[in-house]
């Protein structure tokens, strides 16, 4: 029941804000934040209950196929949180946009509530076919939200971004459809059968349309084209979202969509590795030439979620509670860094660094926040970032030693580029502003502290998070092949899938 | 008995408390009453060095060893919250509380009328708690918390004047460089990990298991020791600002002078002396890489002492200073002389931190002017000011009976006893020690003696300090004056500093025994010394005391000086940073820009395609519908001819 | 006389190939639009004679399915006029021939 109300809650509140007043944005804004407060409550009690999972209903059957597709969520631990990492980033995205939206509130709230819902979605499906449907069901809001509400180049951004992942899914869609005209059913262990069954290059290719899309998704190189323009030209609490949330989805298909199902070969596992840790590089070297200041959150982020991408496949003991704490840790990071960079666009008028500069000195809470935000997604100790990136060393430890270098270089460059963004946007001689740079809400200043306060308290007591990966499995190609061997027998009853997705 | 946990958790309290002050006056014209915020930014720090206090000299003498908790419980590596007071962490302790608590003393005079006074004793509180943490923690992690959190108060207290973005600049070269180090202690951590297990990351586990090892076991793990070293010296060279990571230290002098005295020079890059101290049972294993600490070490302090003649900022001259007193600090260390090590840190932390509260006073009461060629004379305006400088001058090129006399002499002496080189070594740092007393004396001829070149219309008001100022001044320079009797090789029975030390230390420093080849008797070491400083300090006033030529050019060194000076920056501008530009140069405007051309060469052929597409369309609607039709027909004819079996 | 089933069927034939041919050539809206509106009444009338000549079981769905085609016709027919109407206000004109300002 609970799961059913975080994928259905989401899409009823956007219903209910259809109805509410669009001429009190005030009313409005309490109703959608009361929402999301809800909301997010709901998702910290699905972390607390720990798994469960719902009825399977049948939904539809896919022609060509005999399979019928179910509307089935479960829990499993890593996408609890990441229930929870969306329904939060979207409440602090509500509460952020309160004061810049003005009467557009209403039709914004209503998108962030559906992208929301179609998040929570496609973490909870246990359906591959009700995954993608939700995973592409995430890209209509946030492009019409783009669309609408963005920078100047808005139309173009918004574009790029729905063709980017729409065409980058399409393989998966085809792929999907393909191996269930082959398979008894559209849940993970029942793909793995089939993907088994097939020649290794037909599995290879399969593999390779599921990848693309999550490649997209993510971003990685060179699949990034989308990325930057995206997030430059969203209304900044909708690039909080779009970083903070959406992108895990991608991160969250490779780990729960692709390993699981095809055992690639470790070849390719290792090219794919290499890839996102160049992705990590790339974004930080990019990052440090940006005088956008959009544009360089976006390439820093490409740079964090390469590297938590690299450690997925690193294939080590501790992925899963690494790879979890990570994206916590940059959901918070990123997401409070992206709507008080929206705040400061709001003074300078601008997303050029060069006209930004001195907010400190006219306005301490702000540059509090900033200095704070920006040196917690430094992995500094105490924050939980520290707690990911020592977990990331140890896994490319395990790995190959020599990568701690090349991982070593991307937190340098981190520092490099996150120190001068922060430097740029304010330090200096207070740069002339459009307007006058008042001081924070205190909602805003709440919703960002908030979010800060996350980041001490975890970063302090991570387990509070790996704990929560109750029977942490690892799902190394090697471990899922044998898992599959062993239950295949048994596999041929519908039941044991509910058992097998409690392995998760 | 107090817990342990009550020491870093008052500075800790006083930063909380004054970061609340400063958020919500922060809109306010004039802030909280200055008299409220020094006395709650010093009665933490206060409270902390009474816990020490009473902790050192109350209870008993053995190690106190508190876990608060969990910090990290992840499948195989697990962490613990957990404090360790030993004679080492208590001897650190003892001055960074101290002389903390004078200097947060001192700057609430500093500080006054300036806006960012409550933001400033928040930074100087959380400093000390990092500080705390980083002295106290009992395990690596711990300690790394600490480690970087002074770091980032460094980066915040340089750029505190953040108005000026060149101080900006200089708080994040600060962070930078020292990230950079701090990627060697990341990985020199995940060696022992590797080799350990998580019991490796604590101090006790470490040394209970590298003791435990046998012979034939401790071969095999010795080259991952080796590196697991080699690393944290590393992350030693970021924080302590050796060769090559220097170059943050001379730029952090941007940051108000209290944090110069406190922060760069007395106790935050101090810590890596202190990490090698505290390591001293892993360092002693693999003397290769103590032979490395030891060459930086002299390498350093010559340099150092050398880019120091050519400075006429007078803060940078300390900071060179700096640099070359900790190189005699790692001299000490490589020699695997590690209680000698922490001795000059704690007799350092007295005169330099005078030294620096002295410049402070000179800049203070000259309105921000830091060029020397543009004091002189001050002698007669500002006494007790010139006598504490005096003292700290004294203490620094070690004339006899002064603090630093004891502990350079120290150094000296293992140095000298170092096996078959180590007359070669020590005729090294003597060198560096004449040339120390060489531009320290150029230092005090240039500010205090002579005339005085700068602008008129400010002799008037020169004086000496208020006495809120003036009194942690004093006790510094007795303070360096007699801080070397702890430990005086001289006399009989007072060396206390060793003793204390001794339980922490010894085992390690037993281990490494290298016979001296000439044996002498501590007075000639003594007479040496005197001799090389009474040399550099002639030497000085020969070619120093004479007229300054007026200039009103910027203060930064010319010529060969400037060359010297920057060269480690010149070879980080070529060996990194150029490489880093260029790459990142290339990622962003040649990859970049393939990876958005090959984009828009898509969409151009889909568009291409799409034009073709659409010229075929009429634009007639009748023909569109008869098209329609004629489709329709067509499809029902083939289902017609193949029987819907296609 | 008996009405032979294929009457029914040539005749719907017959209404539907005028329809289609009145849709095709004329110029006028109006037209276009009785036209398509007399081929869809053609198919209903060829749906109907099946239902009298085919057996039983198979007849129900000739006489159901017109119906729904009336009733879809109706609400076609309202939105096509609706969207004639509009046309027309901004075109002024009759002529489906000037209609094609459609891109592409």
């Amino acid at each position: 029941m609970l799961l059913h109300l975080l994928v259905l809650a989401p899409f009823v509140s956007a219903l209910l804000m259809l109805a509410s007043s669009g001429f009190d944005s005030k009313s409005t804004a309490r109703l959608a934040i009361f929402f999301g407060i809800l909301i997010s409550a709901l998702s910290v009690l699905s972390i607390v209950l720990g798994s469960q999972s719902t009825e399977a209903i049948e939904w539809f059957r896919l022609p060509g196929t005999s399979v019928p597709i179910f509307y089935s969520l479960a829990s499993h631990g890593i996408n609890s949180w990441l229930v929870f990492i969306s329904s939060f980033v979207s409440l602090v995205a509500l509460i952020a946009a309160k004061d810049s939206f003005g009467l557009h509130y209403k039709n914004f709230s209503m998108g962030i509530f559906a992208l929301m819902g179609a998040m929570n979605g496609s973490f909870l499906a246990t359906d591959a076919v009700l995954f993608f449907f939700f995973f592409e069901a995430m890209v209509l809001p946030a492009a019409l939200l783009i669309a609408a509400y963005g920078g100047a180049d808005r139309k173009r951004a918004a574009m790029d971004f729905a063709i980017y992942t729409l065409v980058g899914s399409a393989p998966m869609l085809l792929a999907l459809w393909y191996m269930l005209s082959l398979s008894s059913g559209a849940s993970v262990i029942e793909l793995a059968l089939v993907a088994q069954n097939l020649p290794s290059s037909t599995k290879t290719l399969l593999g390779f349309s599921f990848m693309l899309a999550f490649l997209v998704k993510t971003p990685l190189f060179p699949f990034h084209g989308w990325q930057a323009k995206a997030y430059a030209e969203a209304p900044s609490p909708l690039s909080a979202v779009l970083t903070g949330a959406m992108s895990k989805v991608g991160v969250f298909g490779f780990i729960y969509w692709l390993l699981p199902v095809f055992d690639l070969s470790a070849s390719i596992q290792n090219k794919v590795l290499f890839l996102s840790l160049f992705t990590a590089l790339y974004g930080a070297l990019v990052a440090m030439r940006e005088s956008d200041a959009k544009k360089l959150l976006a390439f820093s982020s490409m740079s964090h979620l390469g590297l938590v991408v690299a450690v997925v496949f690193t294939g080590s003991t501790t992925m899963l509670s690494t790879v979890l704490i990570l994206m916590v840790a940059h959901a918070l990071s990123s997401s409070a860094l992206f709507v008080l960079t929206g705040v400061a666009e709001r003074f300078s008028g601008s997303r050029k660094l060069q006209e930004m500069g001195g907010y400190a000195s006219k306005n301490g809470v702000f540059g509090f926040l900033f200095v704070f935000a920006g040196v917690a997604s430094l992995a500094v100790p105490g924050t939980i970032g520290f707690v990911g990136e020592l977990m990331a060393l140890i896994s490319f430890w395990e790995f190959w030693p020599t990568l701690v270098l090349v991982v070593g270089l991307c937190m340098i460059f981190s520092v490099v580029y996150t120190l001068r963004f922060v430097q740029a946007v304010v330090f200096g001689p207070l740069k002339k502003s459009k307007t006058p740079c008042q001081r924070l809400s205190v909602s805003d200043a709440l919703a960002v502290g908030s979010l800060l306060l996350l980041i001490i308290l975890w970063g302090l007591q991570p387990n509070w998070i790996s704990k929560s990966l109750q029977n942490p499995v690892e799902i190394t190609t090697q471990n899922s092949l044998q898992e599959l061997e062993s239950e295949e027998a048994v596999l041929a009853e519908p039941i044991q899938v509910e058992v097998s997705q409690d392995a998760f | 008995m107090i817990p342990l946990w009550l020491i870093p958790l008052f500075p800790l309290l006083g930063a909380i408390i004054l970061g609340i002050i400063s958020l919500a006056s922060s809109d306010s014209q004039k802030g909280a009453p200055e008299f409220l915020l020094g006395f709650i930014g010093l009665l933490f720090p206060l409270l902390s060095f009474m816990a020490v206090l009473s902790l050192s000299f109350g209870g008993a003498n053995t190690p106190i060893q508190e876990t608060l908790g969990t910090w990290i419980d992840i499948s195989f590596l697990q962490i613990q919250f957990g404090f360790l007071f030993d004679s080492l962490s208590k001897m650190m302790l003892l001055f960074v509380t101290g002389i903390g608590s004078l200097i947060t003393w001192y700057s609430i005079g500093y500080m006054k009328h300036d806006r960012g006074f409550a933001r400033f004793f928040a930074y100087m509180n959380f400093f000390l708690f990092s500080m705390i943490i980083l002295v106290l923690a009992d395990s690596l992690p711990l300690t790394f918390l600490g480690w970087e959190g002074v770091g980032l108060c460094s980066y915040l207290l340089i750029g505190f004047w953040h108005k000026d973005s060149q101080n900006a600049i200089a708080g994040n070269k600060a962070f930078i460089v020292n990230r950079v180090g701090d990627i060697g202690f990341l990985i020199a951590m995940l060696v022992l990990l590797s080799v350990g297990g998580s019991a490796f990351l604590s101090y006790e586990g470490l040394n209970a298991g590298l003791a435990g090892l046998s012979q034939a076991e401790l071969v095999k793990i010795i080259p991952a020791l080796a590196l697991a070293a080699f690393f944290f010296f590393f992350g030693c060279t970021g924080k302590s600002a050796q060769i090559p990571l220097l170059t943050w230290l001379p730029d952090a002098m941007a940051g108000p002078t209290p944090v110069s005295a406190l922060i760069h020079a007395a106790t935050m890059v101090t810590s890596g002396v202190y990490l090698l101290a505290r390591l001293s049972n892993l360092f002693v294993l693999v003397p290769s890489v103590l032979s490395i600490v030891l060459w930086i070490g002299l390498l350093t302090a010559f340099w150092a002492a050398v880019a120091g003649l050519f400075q006429n900022d007078i803060k940078k001259v300390l900071a060179y200073s700096t640099i070359s007193q900790l190189g005699f600090m790692f001299m000490a260390a490589g020699v695997a002389a590690f209680d000698v090590a922490i001795f000059h840190v704690f007799t350092h932390a007295f005169f330099k931190a005078a030294l620096f509260l002295g410049a402070g006073a000179v800049i203070h009461s000259l309105s921000g002017e830091q060029d020397m060629r543009k004091m002189g004379g001050l002698i007669q305006k500002m006494p007790i000011t010139a006598i504490v400088m005096l003292f700290g001058f004294f203490a620094i090129i070690g004339f006899p009976g002064f603090a630093g006399f004891w502990s350079k002499d120290l150094i000296l002496e293992k140095l000298f006893e170092f096996g078959a080189m180590g007359p070669y070594l020590y005729a090294f740092a003597l060198l560096t020690a004449v040339l120390t007393a060489v531009y320290m004396g150029r230092l005090i001829i240039m500010t205090f003696f002579g005339s005085y070149r700068g602008s008129l219309e400010k002799s008037e008001s020169i004086h000496d300090p208020s006495f809120s100022m003036l009194v942690p001044m004093l006790i510094l320079t007795i303070g360096s004056a007699f801080a070397g009797y702890l430990w005086a090789t001289l006399i009989p029975g007072a060396n206390w500093f060793e003793q204390t030390l001794a339980p922490v230390l010894s085992s390690a420093q037993n281990h490494i025994h290298v016979q001296s080849v000439i044996h002498l008797s501590p007075l000639v070491f003594a007479l040496v010394g005197t001799v090389a400083a009474f040399f550099g300090l002639f030497l000085a006033w020969f070619i120093f005391n004479r007229p300054v030529p007026l200039s009103k050019d910027s203060s930064d060194p010319k010529g060969f000086g400037a060359s010297w000076t920057f060269l480690w920056d010149t070879i980080h501008q070529w060996t990194s940073v150029f490489l880093v530009k260029m790459a990142s140069w290339f990622m962003s405007v040649v990859v970049n820009h393939f990876v958005l051309f090959v984009q828009w060469l898509l969409v151009g052929i889909v568009e291409i395609l799409s034009d073709g597409a659409r010229a075929i369309q009429v634009r007639k609607v009748r023909l569109q519908m008869g098209l329609s039709f004629v489709g329709i027909l067509f499809v029902i004819l083939i289902v017609y001819v193949y029987g819907g079996a296609v | 006389m008996e009405l032979h089933a294929s009457y029914i069927q040539i005749l719907a034939l017959a209404l539907f190939a005028i329809g289609i041919a009145v849709a095709l050539t004329r110029r006028n809206v109006f037209f276009v639009l009785m036209g398509v509106e007399l081929s869809l009444n053609a198919v209903n009338l060829s749906f109907i004679g099946f239902a009298k000549t085919l057996a039983f079981e198979a007849s129900i769905a000739g006489q159901i399915v017109p119906l729904f085609t009336i009733a879809i016709a109706a609400a076609e027919a309202c939105v096509g006029l609706a969207m004639i109407i509009l046309i027309f206000r901004s075109q002024d004109s009759m002529d489906i021939d000037n209609y094609s300002n459609m891109k592409g």
